[in-house]
C-alpha cells in the first residue's frame, strides 16, 4: 500500500540544479570584500579593534569573580559614571588592589548592592557611584542590554559563556563588530521626524565608552573630538533629565533599602562608600534642581551612616573636563581616580600599599 | 546552543571536520552525532540532559514492550503506552505546565471561597521539551499503532531522537523520515554541503537580519506598551509580530535543515509561504507542518477525525486546536490562540460543504482577496499568541478595531517604515512563490544572480551583528 502522507517515508530534499561551485567562490570574494569595505568605513568612523563589547556575559564574568574569591576585596558598582571615570590601573598601583568593575551604563548601583548583600558573602570594600537622577528614580526602566543581570550570572550557560570568549578574540581583530554600529543601530538612528512625544531610537545614547579587560571603560575619543556626537550626548541627557523629580516616598524607599544593604555588608565585616563623580553645565544644575543634595546625597549617607565622596567638597575633583557634561575625559578619569583613591586610602588602612588587613578595614 | 552564536559555528566546524574523516567507521560517526547533540543541548543548561536521556530510554523500552505484546489484548498494550505517555506528559505538566496549573486551581478555590495560595514555582524550563517529547512519543505512538516496528539499534534510536539540527525547536520528524538515513554511511556531496550552507545563510538572514533586527523592536513596543495603543500602531505591531514570528521560527527550521544537509541528512521542510495561504486548511498545510500533521495523525485522527457525524468532526477540530494551542505555553492566551483557528478551520469547512467548493476560488484576484483575508484574521490570532495576558491583547485589539480613541503613538516613525517595509516584502515574496519552493527558483535562476544574493545576505547577517538571541520557539 502507498503511504498516505510524506511523514511516512524517508526525507529526501531536492537539490537545485545549478553551478554551487561557481556560487561558493563568488559568495566568498564579495563578503571578504564587503567585510573589508566596512572594516575600513568603520575604523574612519573611529571604531577600534580591541575595543571589547560590553553587556551581561562581560557582567557576568566579572560578578562570578566575586564568588569565586579571585579579587583583590574591592568592588565598584554603579552607574556609567563611576565605569568611565575610574582608571582600574591607577586604583592598583595606589592599593596594590584591583578592583572589580560592576557598575553598568544606564543603570544604578542600588540592585547590585543588594544582590552582593543578600547573596554574596563579600565582606571587602563596596564604592557605589551616585549619579542622583540614575539612583532616586522609581523602579524599572533602565539599559536593556542588562535588564535582568542579577538572574543571568548565575544562570549563563556554557555556550554563551564560549560565545563572550569568541567575542573577544574576534573584537581584538575586528573594529567593526560593536553593536552601536550594527546596521541595525545605524538605522535605527536615523533622524526622522516623530509623532507625538515619540523619542525613538535616536534619542537614546548611542556609542559613549571604549572597553577594555576588566571592564575598562573609558570615555571614547570621539567623543572629545566630534562635536556631533557630543552635541548629541548632551541632547540625549537634558531630555531624559526634563523629566519631574522623585516624589518624597521613592526617595524613602531608595535610602531604607540602601541603609539595610550597608548594614548587612558590615556585619560581615564590610564596608560601603559612596562616590558622586562630576557633571557639568546645565546638566549638573538640572540634577541639582531635580535632586537637590540635601534631601537625596545627604539623607542617603545619614540614614545608611555611610561615608560619601562628593566632588563638589574636594578641590582636586573640581575644574575637570567633561566633553558631554556627564563623563570625564580619559585624562581627567585617571585624575579624578587618584584623587578619590587618594581620599579612600586615608580611611581605609587596608587600602594603603603592602597593607595586609581586608580593603574595608 | 543557539544557531546563531559563535559556539555553534565553532562547533559545527569541529563537528563537520570529525563527520568527514575518511578513517572512521560509520559507528563512530553516528557515536561522535550523539555525542554531539548532547554536548549541542547541555551547553545551555547541562543538568537537564538527564530528563532528555529520562525520556529517550523510557520509549526505547516501552515501544520494545509495546511490540513484544502486540499478540496480547488491547489492554495490555495500552497498560504500556499509558506508562509512555504519564513520563513524556509528566515531565512537560511539571516543568511547564506546573506553575499554570497550580495557579488555576488557585483561582477555582477562590471562584468556591476557598483561601490557597499557590506555593512559589521557580522552574526552570528545559529548553525544546515539547519538541523531543512529541518525537519519542510519535516513536512510541507509531509502534502501538502498528504503523512501525521497534528500532533495532539503540544508537540509531537515541540520535534519531536528539539529532541536534532538530532536537530543540523542530522540525518534529518521524522515525519513518530520519531512522533509515541512520542506517547506511551518509556524508554531503559537494553540492549538497554548499546547499546546506545556502540554507543555514537564508536562515540566519531570517532570523537574524530580519526578524531580529528588522521586526522585533516594533512589536516589542507596541505589546509592551502599558496603555491602550491606536489603530495604526496596533496594526504595525501586529504585522510586526506576524513578520517576525515567521522569520523566527522559518529561520531556525531552515538552518535546520542546511545543518543536516552539511552532514548529509535530509529533515523536512517546516513551512511553505504560509502567508500566501487561501484559508486555514491551507495556511495549517504551510505552517509549522511537522506540528500540524503531528496533531493530525496523534490526536485528530484517533479521535474520530472527520469518520463520525458532522458535529464530531467540529468537536474533534476543536480539541485538537485547543490542544494545539496549549502546547505552545502554559497561558490561556495560548488556548485562545488554538481555538480562534479551530474557529476559523471550523467555519472554513462549513462554509465549504454548503458552497460544494473544495479547491481555491477561480480567478488571481479572488484567490488574492482570500489570501488577504485569511493573513487579516490571522493576525487577530497573533495578537492573542504575542500577549502575555488578555489585558494586553484587549489594548491591542480595541487598537487594531478603532476602539482605543485619544490613545498615544508609541511607535517612532524608522520602527513603521521598518515594517510597513519588510512585511510587504515578505507578503509580495510569499504570494510569488506560492507555488514554488526556493530549490526550484535557484535552479532557474543565473548562477552568478544566486550568488550575489546568497552574498548579500551573509553579508547583513555579519554586519548587523546578531548579539545571539534565543529563537522564540525555544520557549515552547
Amino acid at each position: 500500500m502507498a503511504p498516505l502522507h510524506e511523514q511516512d517515508v524517508v526525507t529526501v530534499r531536492e537539490i537545485p540544479d545549478t553551478r554551487f561551485a561557481a556560487i561558493g567562490w563568488l559568495v566568498l570574494a564579495l563578503v571578504v570584500l564587503g567585510v573589508a569595505a566596512w572594516e575600513w568605513k568603520m575604523r574612519s568612523l573611529g571604531l577600534l579593534a580591541g575595543d571589547l563589547e560590553d553587556g551581561k556575559s562581560a557582567w557576568a564574568v566579572e560578578r562570578r569573580k566575586l564568588e569565586s574569591g579571585e579579587h583583590d576585596g574591592v568592588v565598584l558598582i554603579g552607574g556609567s559614571r563611576i565605569l568611565f571615570d575610574t582608571d582600574l590601573d591607577a586604583w592598583a598601583e595606589m592599593t596594590g588592589k584591583r578592583p572589580v568593575q560592576l557598575a553598568m551604563p544606564g543603570m544604578n548601583g542600588q540592585p547590585v548592592l543588594k544582590d552582593i548583600a543578600e547573596n554574596s558573602a563579600f565582606a571587602g570594600l563596596v564604592v557605589m557611584d551616585v549619579a542622583p537622577t540614575q539612583l532616586f528614580r522609581p523602579p524599572g526602566g533602565g539599559n536593556p542590554a542588562f535588564a535582568g543581570v542579577l538572574d543571568y550570572w548565575r544562570d549563563e550557560g556554557p555556550a554563551r559563556r564560549a560565545s563572550h570568549r569568541l567575542e573577544i578574540l574576534l573584537s581584538e581583530a575586528f573594529a567593526f563588530l560593536d553593536q552601536n554600529y550594527s546596521t541595525t543601530a545605524l538605522i535605527d538612528q536615523l533622524d526622522l521626524p516623530n509623532r507625538g512625544r515619540i523619542g525613538g531610537p535616536y534619542m537614546f545614547p548611542w556609542k559613549l565608552s571604549e572597553a577594555g579587560a576588566d571592564r575598562q571603560h573609558r570615555l571614547w575619543r570621539e567623543i572629545e573630538t566630534n562635536e556631533r556626537l557630543r552635541e548629541h550626548a548632551i541632547s540625549v541627557w537634558m531630555r531624559m533629565q526634563g523629566r519631574p523629580g522623585p516624589p518624597e516616598p521613592v526617595v524613602a524607599a531608595i535610602c531604607a533599602d540602601i541603609a539595610a544593604s550597608v548594614a548587612k555588608i558590615r556585619a560581615r565585616g564590610g564596608d560601603v562608600v559612596f562616590l558622586r563623580p562630576p557633571s557639568a553645565g546645565a546638566y549638573r544644575a538640572r540634577e541639582n534642581a531635580m535632586t537637590p543634595r540635601a534631601t537625596t546625597w545627604d539623607r542617603m549617607l545619614r540614614e545608611a551612616g555611610a561615608f560619601g565622596i562628593h566632588f563638589e567638597d574636594y578641590p582636586a575633583m573640581r575644574g575637570l573636563e567633561l566633553p558631554e557634561l556627564s563623563h570625564l575625559t580619559r585624562e581627567d578619569a585617571t585624575r579624578f581616580t587618584r584623587a578619590y583613591v587618594g581620599v579612600l586610602r586615608e580611611r581605609y588602612v587596608g587600602l594603603r600599599p603592602g597593607a595586609m588587613l581586608h580593603p574595608g578595614a | 546552543m543557539v544557531f546563531n552564536s559563535l559556539t555553534f559555528l565553532v562547533f559545527f566546524a569541529v563537528l563537520l571536520v570529525l563527520h568527514h574523516l575518511p578513517f572512521l567507521s560509520w559507528r563512530a560517526k553516528k557515536v561522535n552525532l550523539l555525542i554531539a547533540s548532547y554536548v549541542f543541548y547541555a551547553a545551555w543548561n547541562p543538568p537537564f540532559i538527564l530528563l532528555l536521556w529520562a525520556s529517550t530510554i523510557v520509549d526505547w523500552f516501552i515501544a520494545r514492550g509495546i511490540y513484544a505484546h502486540r499478540d496480547s489484548s488491547r489492554a495490555v498494550r495500552r497498560s504500556w503506552l499509558v506508562i509512555s505517555v504519564a513520563v513524556n506528559i509528566g515531565f512537560i505538566a511539571f516543568f511547564k505546565y506546573g506553575e499554570f496549573l497550580l495557579q488555576n486551581w488557585q483561582a477555582l478555590m477562590q471562584a468556591f471561597g476557598i483561601t490557597w495560595v499557590a506555593p512559589e514555582w521557580d522552574i526552570v524550563l528545559p529548553v525544546g521539551i515539547s519538541f523531543y517529547t512529541f518525537v519519542t512519543l510519535s516513536y512510541t505512538l507509531d509502534v502501538y499503532l502498528g504503523r512501525s516496528k521497534p528500532i533495532a539499534s539503540f544508537l540509531d534510536y537515541a540520535l534519531f531522537v536528539t539529532f541536534f539540527p532538530h532536537l530543540v525547536a523542530g522540525p518534529i520528524v518521524r522515525p519513518t523520515q530520519l531512522v533509515p538515513q541512520f542506517e547506511t554511511p551518509k556524508q554531503a556531496n559537494r553540492d549538497q554541503m554548499l546547499w546546506g550552507l545556502g540554507l543555514i545563510i537564508l536562515g540566519l538572514f531570517e532570523k537574524v537580519v530580519v526578524a531580529d533586527g528588522g521586526l522585533s523592536s516594533a512589536s516589542d513596543t507596541v505589546f509592551g506598551a502599558k496603555a491602550p495603543v491606536g489603530f495604526a500602531d496596533a496594526w504595525l505591531g501586529t504585522l510586526a509580530f506576524s513578520g517576525q514570528i515567521f522569520c523566527d521560527f522559518a529561520g531556525y527550521s531552515t538552518i535546520a535543515v542546511g545543518t543536516a544537509l552539511c552532514l548529509g541528512f535530509a529533515l523536512p521542510d517546516n513551512f511553505r509561504m504560509p502567508y500566501a495561504a487561501i484559508g486555514f486548511s491551507d495556511f495549517w498545510r504551510r505552517w509549522h507542518m511537522s506540528l500540524s500533521t503531528w496533531l493530525r495523525d496523534y490526536l485528530y485522527i484517533p479521535l474520530g477525525g472527520n469518520r463520525g457525524t458532522e458535529a464530531r468532526t467540529y468537536r474533534n477540530l476543536m480539541i485538537t486546536m485547543l490542544l494545539g494551542g496549549l502546547w505552545h505555553g502554559a497561558n490561556w492566551t495560548f488556548v485562545a490562540w488554538g481555538g480562534l483557528h479551530g474557529l476559523y478551520l471550523a467555519a472554513e469547512r462549513w462554509v465549504r460543504e454548503r458552497s460544494g467548493v473544495a479547491g481555491d476560488p477561480a480567478g488571481p484576484w479572488n484567490r488574492l482577496a482570500l489570501a488577504l483575508l485569511t493573513y487579516f484574521l490571522v493576525n487577530i490570532t497573533w495578537v492573542f499568541f504575542r500577549a502575555s495576558d488578555f489585558g494586553g491583547a484587549s489594548r491591542v485589539l480595541a487598537g487594531m478595531f478603532g476602539l482605543a480613541a485619544g490613545a498615544e503613538p508609541v511607535l517612532p516613525t524608522i520602527y513603521m517604515i521598518k515594517v510597513a517595509v519588510i512585511v510587504t516584502g515578505i507578503l509580495v515574496v510569499q504570494w510569488l512563490m506560492r507555488n514554488r519552493t526556493v530549490e526550484e527558483l535557484v535552479s532557474r535562476a543565473p548562477w552568478w544572480l544566486t550568488g550575489a544574493v546568497a552574498a548579500v545576505m551573509l553579508f547583513a547577517v555579519i554586519v548587523a551583528q546578531g548579539s545571539g538571541e534565543a529563537f522564540i520557539y525555544f520557549q515552547f
